[in-house]
Protein backbone atom coordinates (compact mmCIF):
# COMPACT_ATOMS: atom_id res chain seq x y z
CA UNK A 1 0.00 0.00 0.00
CA UNK A 2 1.47 3.20 -1.22
CA UNK A 3 1.89 6.25 1.74
CA UNK A 4 -0.88 8.18 0.21
CA UNK A 5 -3.40 5.13 0.42
CA UNK A 6 -2.28 5.05 3.98
CA UNK A 7 -2.91 8.88 4.58
CA UNK A 8 -6.15 8.15 3.25
CA UNK A 9 -7.03 5.40 5.44
CA UNK A 10 -5.31 6.87 8.43
CA UNK A 11 -7.18 10.41 7.59
CA UNK A 12 -10.69 9.08 9.51
CA UNK A 13 -9.11 7.82 12.67
CA UNK A 14 -6.80 10.80 12.80
CA UNK A 15 -10.24 13.12 12.66
CA UNK A 16 -11.68 10.50 14.87
CA UNK A 17 -9.52 10.95 17.68
CA UNK A 18 -10.60 14.35 19.32
CA UNK A 19 -14.04 13.48 18.72
CA UNK A 20 -13.58 10.45 21.03
CA UNK A 21 -12.01 11.93 23.74
CA UNK A 22 -15.05 14.89 23.54
CA UNK A 23 -17.09 11.93 23.84
CA UNK A 24 -15.40 10.69 27.01
CA UNK A 25 -18.63 11.04 29.87
CA UNK A 26 -15.80 12.38 32.16
CA UNK A 27 -14.73 15.15 29.88
CA UNK A 28 -18.12 15.86 28.62
CA UNK A 29 -19.26 17.70 31.85
CA UNK A 30 -18.23 19.21 34.72
CA UNK A 31 -18.75 19.83 38.76
CA UNK A 32 -19.29 24.07 38.55
CA UNK A 33 -15.97 26.55 39.46
CA UNK A 34 -15.40 26.68 43.75
CA UNK A 35 -13.26 26.16 46.34
CA UNK A 36 -14.77 22.64 46.59
CA UNK A 37 -14.97 21.64 43.04
CA UNK A 38 -11.91 19.57 42.77
CA UNK A 39 -12.43 17.44 46.38
CA UNK A 40 -16.28 17.30 45.00
CA UNK A 41 -15.01 15.64 42.22
CA UNK A 42 -12.39 13.34 43.19
CA UNK A 43 -14.70 12.02 46.15
CA UNK A 44 -18.08 11.43 43.88
CA UNK A 45 -16.77 10.54 40.47
CA UNK A 46 -15.01 7.62 42.11
CA UNK A 47 -18.46 5.95 41.09
CA UNK A 48 -20.49 8.71 39.07
CA UNK A 49 -20.13 11.13 36.73
CA UNK A 50 -21.31 15.27 37.57
CA UNK A 51 -24.39 14.65 35.60
CA UNK A 52 -26.27 12.83 38.34
CA UNK A 53 -25.13 15.76 40.57
CA UNK A 54 -25.82 18.33 37.93
CA UNK A 55 -30.04 17.44 37.73
CA UNK A 56 -30.30 17.32 41.46
CA UNK A 57 -32.32 20.46 42.89
CA UNK A 58 -32.23 20.18 47.17
CA UNK A 59 -32.28 21.72 49.89
CA UNK A 60 -29.66 22.02 52.31
CA UNK A 61 -31.26 19.27 54.75
CA UNK A 62 -31.46 17.20 51.82
CA UNK A 63 -27.85 17.82 50.73
CA UNK A 64 -27.05 16.88 54.25
CA UNK A 65 -28.42 13.70 54.20
CA UNK A 66 -27.23 12.62 50.59
CA UNK A 67 -23.79 13.55 51.64
CA UNK A 68 -23.69 11.65 54.49
CA UNK A 69 -25.07 8.72 52.72
CA UNK A 70 -22.48 8.60 50.47
CA UNK A 71 -20.09 9.22 52.96
CA UNK A 72 -20.92 5.88 54.27
CA UNK A 73 -21.35 4.16 50.94
CA UNK A 74 -16.86 5.19 50.94
CA UNK A 75 -17.23 8.71 49.25
CA UNK A 76 -13.67 9.73 50.32
CA UNK A 77 -13.96 12.99 51.94
CA UNK A 78 -12.09 14.47 55.11
CA UNK A 79 -14.22 15.24 58.15
CA UNK A 80 -13.42 18.98 58.27
CA UNK A 81 -14.49 19.25 54.68
CA UNK A 82 -18.04 17.46 54.72
CA UNK A 83 -19.87 20.64 55.75
CA UNK A 84 -18.11 23.22 52.92
CA UNK A 85 -18.99 20.09 50.42
CA UNK A 86 -22.93 20.50 51.61
CA UNK A 87 -22.76 24.27 51.24
CA UNK A 88 -21.00 24.08 47.48
CA UNK A 89 -23.42 21.43 46.44
CA UNK A 90 -26.73 23.57 48.68
CA UNK A 91 -25.22 26.49 46.82
CA UNK A 92 -25.31 25.19 43.52
CA UNK A 93 -27.52 22.56 43.47
CA UNK A 94 -30.56 24.35 45.34
CA UNK A 95 -35.04 24.36 44.39
CA UNK A 96 -34.55 27.53 42.93
CA UNK A 97 -31.83 26.03 40.19
CA UNK A 98 -33.27 25.87 36.47
CA UNK A 99 -34.68 22.52 35.66
CA UNK A 100 -31.39 20.53 34.17
CA UNK A 101 -31.25 19.91 30.17
CA UNK A 102 -30.16 16.99 29.67
CA UNK A 103 -28.19 15.93 26.14
CA UNK A 104 -29.31 13.35 23.81
CA UNK A 105 -27.37 9.70 22.24
CA UNK A 106 -26.08 10.63 19.05
CA UNK A 107 -27.82 8.68 16.29
CA UNK A 108 -27.02 5.08 16.23
CA UNK A 109 -26.62 4.39 12.64
CA UNK A 110 -26.87 0.78 12.52
CA UNK A 111 -30.44 0.92 14.05
CA UNK A 112 -31.70 3.58 10.82
CA UNK B 1 -24.26 -18.10 20.56
CA UNK B 2 -21.98 -15.01 21.41
CA UNK B 3 -18.66 -15.56 22.63
CA UNK B 4 -17.07 -13.61 24.91
CA UNK B 5 -14.65 -12.56 22.59
CA UNK B 6 -17.24 -11.05 19.82
CA UNK B 7 -19.72 -10.19 23.01
CA UNK B 8 -16.69 -7.69 24.20
CA UNK B 9 -15.25 -6.53 20.74
CA UNK B 10 -18.60 -6.03 19.27
CA UNK B 11 -19.35 -3.29 22.62
CA UNK B 12 -15.85 -1.51 22.26
CA UNK B 13 -15.40 -1.84 18.34
CA UNK B 14 -19.13 -0.04 18.26
CA UNK B 15 -18.10 2.14 21.09
CA UNK B 16 -14.92 3.27 18.32
CA UNK B 17 -17.23 2.55 15.22
CA UNK B 18 -19.64 5.29 16.51
CA UNK B 19 -17.36 7.94 17.35
CA UNK B 20 -16.05 7.08 13.83
CA UNK B 21 -19.26 7.68 12.04
CA UNK B 22 -20.13 10.57 13.93
CA UNK B 23 -17.07 12.25 13.60
CA UNK B 24 -17.06 11.77 9.40
CA UNK B 25 -20.72 12.75 9.50
CA UNK B 26 -20.15 15.65 11.55
CA UNK B 27 -17.85 19.08 10.82
CA UNK B 28 -14.77 18.51 12.81
CA UNK B 29 -15.02 22.42 14.35
CA UNK B 30 -18.74 21.70 15.20
CA UNK B 31 -17.30 19.03 17.17
CA UNK B 32 -14.37 21.19 19.10
CA UNK B 33 -17.66 23.87 20.06
CA UNK B 34 -19.47 21.30 21.34
CA UNK B 35 -21.90 19.83 18.93
CA UNK B 36 -21.64 16.91 19.87
CA UNK B 37 -23.39 14.10 21.37
CA UNK B 38 -22.30 10.99 23.19
CA UNK B 39 -22.41 7.50 21.54
CA UNK B 40 -24.19 4.57 23.33
CA UNK B 41 -23.86 1.14 20.65
CA UNK B 42 -27.55 0.17 19.94
CA UNK B 43 -29.77 3.63 21.70
CA UNK B 44 -30.09 6.07 19.16
CA UNK B 45 -31.21 10.01 20.27
CA UNK B 46 -31.51 9.09 23.95
CA UNK B 47 -31.66 11.80 26.87
CA UNK B 48 -28.60 11.32 29.12
CA UNK B 49 -29.68 11.25 32.42
CA UNK B 50 -26.28 9.78 33.57
CA UNK B 51 -23.60 8.40 31.37
CA UNK B 52 -21.82 6.39 34.25
CA UNK B 53 -23.51 4.30 35.75
CA UNK B 54 -25.85 4.34 32.50
CA UNK B 55 -29.10 6.22 32.47
CA UNK B 56 -30.96 6.84 29.20
CA UNK B 57 -34.44 8.07 29.12
CA UNK B 58 -36.70 7.82 26.12
CA UNK B 59 -38.09 11.11 24.61
CA UNK B 60 -41.76 10.93 24.93
CA UNK B 61 -42.00 11.49 21.36
CA UNK B 62 -40.51 8.74 20.47
CA UNK B 63 -43.64 6.92 21.96
CA UNK B 64 -45.18 6.00 19.06
CA UNK B 65 -45.40 1.91 18.26
CA UNK B 66 -47.26 -0.28 20.88
CA UNK B 67 -43.81 -1.98 21.20
CA UNK B 68 -40.99 0.15 21.65
CA UNK B 69 -37.99 -0.41 19.63
CA UNK B 70 -35.40 -1.58 21.77
CA UNK B 71 -32.82 1.55 20.28
CA UNK B 72 -35.18 3.74 22.05
CA UNK B 73 -35.66 1.67 25.26
CA UNK B 74 -35.07 3.45 28.66
CA UNK B 75 -31.99 1.98 30.26
CA UNK B 76 -31.48 1.93 34.47
CA UNK B 77 -28.72 1.07 35.71
CA UNK B 78 -27.94 1.64 39.82
CA UNK B 79 -24.53 0.32 39.32
CA UNK B 80 -21.83 -0.02 36.34
CA UNK B 81 -22.81 -2.91 33.65
CA UNK B 82 -20.15 -6.27 33.80
CA UNK B 83 -17.05 -5.19 32.44
CA UNK B 84 -16.40 -8.22 31.39
CA UNK B 85 -19.27 -11.38 30.52
CA UNK B 86 -17.91 -14.69 29.55
CA UNK B 87 -21.86 -16.30 27.97
CA UNK B 88 -19.91 -19.88 27.53
CA UNK B 89 -18.78 -19.21 31.39
CA UNK B 90 -22.01 -17.93 32.63
CA UNK B 91 -24.15 -19.77 35.02
CA UNK B 92 -27.20 -19.20 36.92
CA UNK B 93 -27.51 -20.87 40.34
CA UNK B 94 -30.75 -21.60 41.94
CA UNK B 95 -30.18 -22.16 45.81
CA UNK B 96 -31.75 -21.41 49.33
CA UNK B 97 -34.92 -22.81 50.26
CA UNK B 98 -34.93 -25.49 47.69
CA UNK B 99 -34.45 -29.36 47.69
CA UNK B 100 -32.18 -29.77 44.91
CA UNK B 101 -29.90 -26.20 44.69
CA UNK B 102 -28.23 -26.62 41.38
CA UNK B 103 -26.83 -23.91 38.32
CA UNK B 104 -27.50 -23.79 35.08
CA UNK B 105 -25.38 -22.81 31.81
CA UNK B 106 -27.12 -20.45 29.09
CA UNK B 107 -26.56 -23.54 26.67
CA UNK B 108 -28.98 -25.20 28.91
CA UNK B 109 -31.39 -22.45 29.81
CA UNK B 110 -31.98 -21.94 26.20
CA UNK B 111 -33.01 -25.77 25.80
CA UNK B 112 -36.25 -24.99 28.21
CA UNK B 113 -39.37 -24.02 26.82
CA UNK B 114 -39.34 -19.77 25.72
CA UNK B 115 -42.60 -18.34 26.82
CA UNK B 116 -43.29 -14.67 25.66
CA UNK B 117 -44.59 -11.96 27.46
CA UNK B 118 -45.48 -8.23 25.84
CA UNK B 119 -44.37 -5.92 29.24
CA UNK B 120 -44.81 -1.97 30.19
CA UNK B 121 -41.52 -1.69 31.89
CA UNK B 122 -41.45 1.65 34.06
CA UNK B 123 -38.86 2.64 36.17
CA UNK B 124 -40.13 3.42 39.60
CA UNK B 125 -38.99 6.77 39.45
CA UNK B 126 -40.11 7.74 36.67
CA UNK B 127 -41.66 11.09 36.70
CA UNK B 128 -39.51 12.11 39.82
CA UNK B 129 -38.27 15.42 37.96
CA UNK B 130 -41.99 16.11 38.05
CA UNK B 131 -42.37 16.30 41.84
CA UNK B 132 -42.42 18.60 44.09
CA UNK B 133 -40.77 19.85 46.44
CA UNK B 134 -37.63 18.44 44.65
CA UNK B 135 -36.54 14.43 45.54
CA UNK B 136 -33.09 13.18 45.53
CA UNK B 137 -32.45 10.81 42.65
CA UNK B 138 -32.25 10.65 38.52
CA UNK B 139 -34.56 13.27 37.84
CA UNK B 140 -36.46 11.63 35.61
CA UNK B 141 -38.92 13.70 33.12
CA UNK B 142 -42.03 10.92 31.67
CA UNK B 143 -39.88 8.47 29.23
CA UNK B 144 -38.71 6.01 31.83
CA UNK B 145 -41.14 3.86 30.40
CA UNK B 146 -40.84 1.00 27.59
CA UNK B 147 -43.25 -1.76 26.29
CA UNK B 148 -41.56 -5.06 24.68
CA UNK B 149 -41.75 -8.12 24.03
CA UNK B 150 -39.51 -10.95 26.49
CA UNK B 151 -38.94 -14.29 26.18
CA UNK B 152 -36.78 -16.69 28.13
CA UNK B 153 -38.24 -19.78 30.02
CA UNK B 154 -40.57 -19.28 32.89
CA UNK B 155 -39.13 -18.56 35.94
CA UNK B 156 -41.59 -20.99 37.89
CA UNK B 157 -39.93 -23.80 35.65
CA UNK B 158 -36.59 -23.19 37.05
CA UNK B 159 -37.80 -23.11 40.56
CA UNK B 160 -40.11 -26.20 40.26
CA UNK B 161 -36.87 -27.99 38.92
CA UNK B 162 -35.35 -27.14 42.22
CA UNK B 163 -38.25 -27.70 44.38
CA UNK B 164 -38.82 -25.29 46.77
CA UNK B 165 -39.83 -26.13 50.48
CA UNK B 166 -42.88 -25.04 52.33
CA UNK B 167 -40.50 -22.64 53.79
CA UNK B 168 -39.72 -21.06 50.78
CA UNK B 169 -41.88 -17.13 51.05
CA UNK B 170 -39.30 -14.22 48.83
CA UNK B 171 -37.60 -15.30 45.66
CA UNK B 172 -34.31 -13.07 45.67
CA UNK B 173 -31.90 -11.70 41.95
CA UNK B 174 -28.84 -11.18 42.11
CA UNK B 175 -26.69 -9.97 38.95
CA UNK B 176 -23.45 -9.31 38.17
CA UNK B 177 -23.23 -5.91 37.81
CA UNK B 178 -20.33 -4.04 39.50
CA UNK B 179 -20.92 -2.72 42.45
CA UNK B 180 -18.73 0.83 43.08
CA UNK B 181 -17.06 2.12 47.26
CA UNK B 182 -19.35 0.39 49.91
CA UNK B 183 -22.13 0.84 47.97
CA UNK B 184 -24.67 -1.89 48.82
CA UNK B 185 -25.23 -4.47 46.03
CA UNK B 186 -28.63 -4.20 44.23
CA UNK B 187 -29.81 -6.91 45.70
CA UNK B 188 -33.86 -7.63 45.76
CA UNK B 189 -36.74 -10.19 46.60
CA UNK B 190 -40.25 -10.44 45.28
CA UNK B 191 -42.91 -13.33 47.06
CA UNK B 192 -43.27 -16.24 45.49
CA UNK B 193 -46.40 -16.31 44.34
CA UNK B 194 -45.06 -13.46 41.85
CA UNK B 195 -41.96 -15.72 41.14
CA UNK B 196 -44.70 -18.42 40.27
CA UNK B 197 -46.35 -16.62 38.08
CA UNK B 198 -46.88 -18.29 34.80
CA UNK B 199 -45.60 -14.61 33.13
CA UNK B 200 -42.90 -14.55 35.61
CA UNK B 201 -39.59 -15.25 33.40
CA UNK B 202 -36.04 -15.64 32.84
CA UNK B 203 -35.64 -13.42 29.59
CA UNK B 204 -32.72 -13.97 27.19
CA UNK B 205 -34.10 -12.17 24.54
CA UNK B 206 -35.76 -8.71 24.31
CA UNK B 207 -37.79 -7.96 20.99
CA UNK B 208 -36.80 -10.89 19.19
CA UNK B 209 -33.17 -10.80 19.42
CA UNK B 210 -30.51 -11.50 22.20
CA UNK B 211 -30.60 -9.07 25.34
CA UNK B 212 -28.44 -5.80 24.73
CA UNK B 213 -26.02 -5.93 27.63
CA UNK B 214 -27.34 -2.47 28.67
CA UNK B 215 -30.46 -4.99 29.13
CA UNK B 216 -29.08 -7.83 31.24
CA UNK B 217 -27.33 -9.68 29.12
CA UNK B 218 -27.10 -12.86 29.15
CA UNK B 219 -30.54 -13.26 31.06
CA UNK B 220 -33.02 -11.30 33.28
CA UNK B 221 -35.51 -11.42 35.30
CA UNK B 222 -38.96 -10.12 33.92
CA UNK B 223 -41.31 -9.55 36.04
CA UNK B 224 -44.36 -8.49 34.84
CA UNK B 225 -46.48 -5.09 35.55
CA UNK B 226 -44.20 -4.80 38.20
CA UNK B 227 -41.60 -1.62 38.71
CA UNK B 228 -38.52 -2.14 36.25
CA UNK B 229 -36.28 -2.68 39.86
CA UNK B 230 -38.33 -5.75 39.92
CA UNK B 231 -36.81 -7.30 36.80
CA UNK B 232 -32.97 -7.72 37.61
CA UNK B 233 -30.43 -7.81 35.29
CA UNK B 234 -27.50 -9.87 34.11
CA UNK B 235 -28.90 -12.49 36.61
CA UNK B 236 -26.76 -14.30 38.24
CA UNK B 237 -28.32 -16.16 41.24
CA UNK B 238 -32.21 -16.65 42.32
CA UNK B 239 -32.21 -17.68 46.07
CA UNK B 240 -35.33 -18.57 47.96
CA UNK B 241 -36.12 -17.36 51.03
CA UNK B 242 -38.02 -17.50 54.20
CA UNK B 243 -38.65 -13.77 53.74
CA UNK B 244 -38.03 -10.48 52.31
CA UNK B 245 -34.89 -9.74 51.65
CA UNK B 246 -33.36 -7.73 53.85
CA UNK B 247 -31.11 -4.84 52.06
CA UNK B 248 -31.00 -1.10 50.94
CA UNK B 249 -32.95 -1.73 47.65
CA UNK B 250 -36.19 -3.57 49.61
CA UNK B 251 -35.27 -0.80 52.85
CA UNK B 252 -35.13 1.60 52.63
CA UNK B 253 -35.31 2.08 48.98
CA UNK B 254 -38.31 1.30 46.83
CA UNK B 255 -41.10 1.95 49.56
CA UNK B 256 -44.11 3.85 50.11
CA UNK B 257 -45.79 5.84 52.56
CA UNK B 258 -48.87 3.19 54.29
CA UNK B 259 -50.56 6.27 54.71
CA UNK B 260 -51.01 9.57 52.81
CA UNK B 261 -47.84 12.12 53.92
CA UNK B 262 -47.95 15.82 53.12
CA UNK B 263 -45.46 17.27 50.17
CA UNK B 264 -41.96 16.97 52.37
CA UNK B 265 -42.83 15.30 55.24
CA UNK B 266 -40.93 12.74 56.18
CA UNK B 267 -41.67 8.83 56.43
CA UNK B 268 -40.88 6.77 59.02
CA UNK B 269 -39.80 2.89 58.01
CA UNK B 270 -42.04 1.33 59.86
CA UNK B 271 -45.11 3.59 58.11
CA UNK B 272 -43.66 2.12 54.78
CA UNK B 273 -44.60 -1.08 52.55
CA UNK B 274 -42.40 -1.98 49.22
CA UNK B 275 -43.32 -0.72 45.98
CA UNK B 276 -44.46 -3.30 43.65
CA UNK B 277 -46.96 -3.38 40.73
CA UNK B 278 -47.44 -0.20 38.50
CA UNK B 279 -50.27 2.44 39.04
CA UNK B 280 -52.51 3.67 36.08
CA UNK B 281 -51.22 5.94 33.91
CA UNK B 282 -51.47 8.11 30.82
CA UNK B 283 -48.91 10.31 28.70
CA UNK B 284 -49.70 12.53 25.41
CA UNK B 285 -47.06 11.33 23.66
CA UNK B 286 -47.80 13.65 20.07
CA UNK B 287 -47.78 16.51 21.32
CA UNK B 288 -44.83 18.66 22.89
CA UNK B 289 -45.14 20.62 25.49
CA UNK B 290 -44.95 24.57 24.33
CA UNK B 291 -45.72 23.74 20.60
CA UNK B 292 -47.19 25.83 18.33
CA UNK B 293 -50.18 23.71 16.45
CA UNK B 294 -51.59 24.56 12.69
CA UNK B 295 -54.82 23.84 11.57
CA UNK B 296 -58.21 22.93 13.09
CA UNK B 297 -57.98 18.94 13.09
CA UNK B 298 -55.52 17.94 15.69
CA UNK B 299 -54.75 14.32 16.26
CA UNK B 300 -53.75 13.64 19.84
CA UNK B 301 -51.99 10.40 20.88
CA UNK B 302 -50.56 9.03 23.98
CA UNK B 303 -49.84 6.00 25.74
CA UNK B 304 -52.00 4.22 29.05
CA UNK B 305 -50.97 1.48 31.46
CA UNK B 306 -52.27 0.18 34.86
CA UNK B 307 -49.64 -2.57 35.77
CA UNK B 308 -51.31 -6.15 36.56
CA UNK B 309 -54.76 -4.10 35.73
CA UNK B 310 -55.79 -3.39 32.32
CA UNK B 311 -56.46 -0.01 31.03
CA UNK B 312 -60.77 0.81 31.01
CA UNK B 313 -60.50 4.12 29.66
CA UNK B 314 -58.82 7.42 28.60
CA UNK B 315 -60.21 10.87 28.51
CA UNK B 316 -58.64 13.56 27.17
CA UNK B 317 -59.55 17.65 28.12
CA UNK B 318 -58.26 20.64 25.84
CA UNK B 319 -59.82 23.19 28.31
CA UNK B 320 -57.70 22.57 31.88
CA UNK B 321 -59.93 19.53 32.89
CA UNK B 322 -63.41 21.54 32.74
CA UNK B 323 -64.56 18.96 30.26
CA UNK B 324 -63.79 15.55 29.51
CA UNK B 325 -64.06 13.59 26.47
CA UNK B 326 -63.29 9.96 25.86
CA UNK B 327 -59.92 8.86 23.56
CA UNK B 328 -60.46 5.92 20.99
CA UNK B 329 -58.04 2.88 22.88
CA UNK B 330 -55.71 1.18 19.99
CA UNK B 331 -56.06 -1.99 18.95
CA UNK B 332 -53.09 -3.86 19.91
CA UNK B 333 -53.57 -5.37 23.58
CA UNK B 334 -51.69 -7.65 25.98
CA UNK B 335 -52.19 -8.37 29.66
CA UNK B 336 -49.22 -6.56 30.64
CA UNK B 337 -48.71 -3.62 28.32
CA UNK B 338 -49.67 -0.15 27.69
CA UNK B 339 -52.86 0.65 25.27
CA UNK B 340 -52.13 3.05 22.13
CA UNK B 341 -54.97 6.07 22.15
CA UNK B 342 -56.12 8.76 19.92
CA UNK B 343 -58.44 11.78 20.85
CA UNK B 344 -59.30 13.70 17.37
CA UNK B 345 -59.65 17.34 18.57
CA UNK B 346 -61.39 19.79 16.25
CA UNK B 347 -60.33 23.63 18.11
CA UNK B 348 -62.45 25.96 17.45
CA UNK B 349 -60.56 29.63 17.74
CA UNK B 350 -56.73 29.93 17.70
CA UNK B 351 -55.48 30.28 21.71
CA UNK B 352 -53.74 29.39 23.81
CA UNK B 353 -54.67 25.41 25.63
CA UNK B 354 -53.65 23.09 28.28
CA UNK B 355 -54.38 19.17 27.09
CA UNK B 356 -54.47 16.65 29.56
CA UNK B 357 -55.00 12.60 29.41
CA UNK B 358 -56.64 10.77 32.07
CA UNK B 359 -56.73 7.08 32.56
CA UNK B 360 -58.74 4.55 34.09
CA UNK B 361 -58.30 0.89 35.00
CA UNK B 362 -60.58 -2.20 35.33
CA UNK B 363 -60.44 -2.09 39.02
CA UNK B 364 -61.46 1.50 39.09
CA UNK B 365 -58.16 3.21 39.77
CA UNK B 366 -57.92 6.63 38.18
CA UNK B 367 -55.11 9.01 37.46
CA UNK B 368 -55.20 11.84 40.25
CA UNK B 369 -54.33 15.26 40.06
CA UNK B 370 -51.70 15.41 42.10
CA UNK B 371 -48.92 12.73 42.83
CA UNK B 372 -49.25 10.60 45.99
CA UNK B 373 -46.05 12.26 47.58
CA UNK B 374 -42.83 10.04 48.66
CA UNK B 375 -39.58 10.93 50.29
CA UNK B 376 -38.14 9.37 47.17
CA UNK B 377 -40.56 10.04 44.14
CA UNK B 378 -41.75 6.91 43.21
CA UNK B 379 -44.84 6.33 41.40
CA UNK B 380 -45.53 9.38 39.93
CA UNK B 381 -48.86 9.18 37.84
CA UNK B 382 -50.30 12.28 37.84
CA UNK B 383 -52.80 13.32 35.56
CA UNK B 384 -50.53 13.92 32.32
CA UNK B 385 -50.60 17.83 30.68
CA UNK B 386 -49.07 19.54 27.76
CA UNK B 387 -49.30 23.70 26.83
CA UNK B 388 -49.79 24.19 23.52
CA UNK B 389 -50.57 27.21 21.10
CA UNK B 390 -53.32 27.25 18.62
CA UNK B 391 -52.35 29.67 15.73
CA UNK B 392 -54.63 31.67 13.65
Amino acid sequence: MSKLKWLLVLLPVLAAAPQFWAQSPSLAVELPPGPMKAKATTACAECHEARIILQQRLSSAAWTKEVDKMLKWGAVVDAKDRDELIEYFSANFGPEQPVYVPSRTSVDKRQK
Amino acid sequence: MTTRRNFVGTASGAVFAGALASAIGFHPLLAWAGETSLAIPGKDGMLVRSARFLDLEMPVEYAADWITPTHHFFVRNHMHEPSTLDPAEWKLSISGEVEKPYAISLAELSKLASHSVTNTLECAGNGRGLQNPKVPGVQWGKGAVGTGTFSGPQLRVLLERAGVKSAGKHVMFRGLDEVPGKVPPFIRSIPLEKAMDADTLVATHMNGAVLLKHHGFPARALVPGWIGAASCKWLTEIKVLDKEFEGNFMSPGYRMPNTAAKPGEAVKPENTHPVTALEVKSLITSLADGAALKGRAIAVHGMAWAGEADIARVEVSTDAGTTWKPARLGHDHAKYAWRQWTYAWQPQKPGAYVVLSRATDTRGRVQPDQPVWNPSGYLYNAIDQVKVHVEA
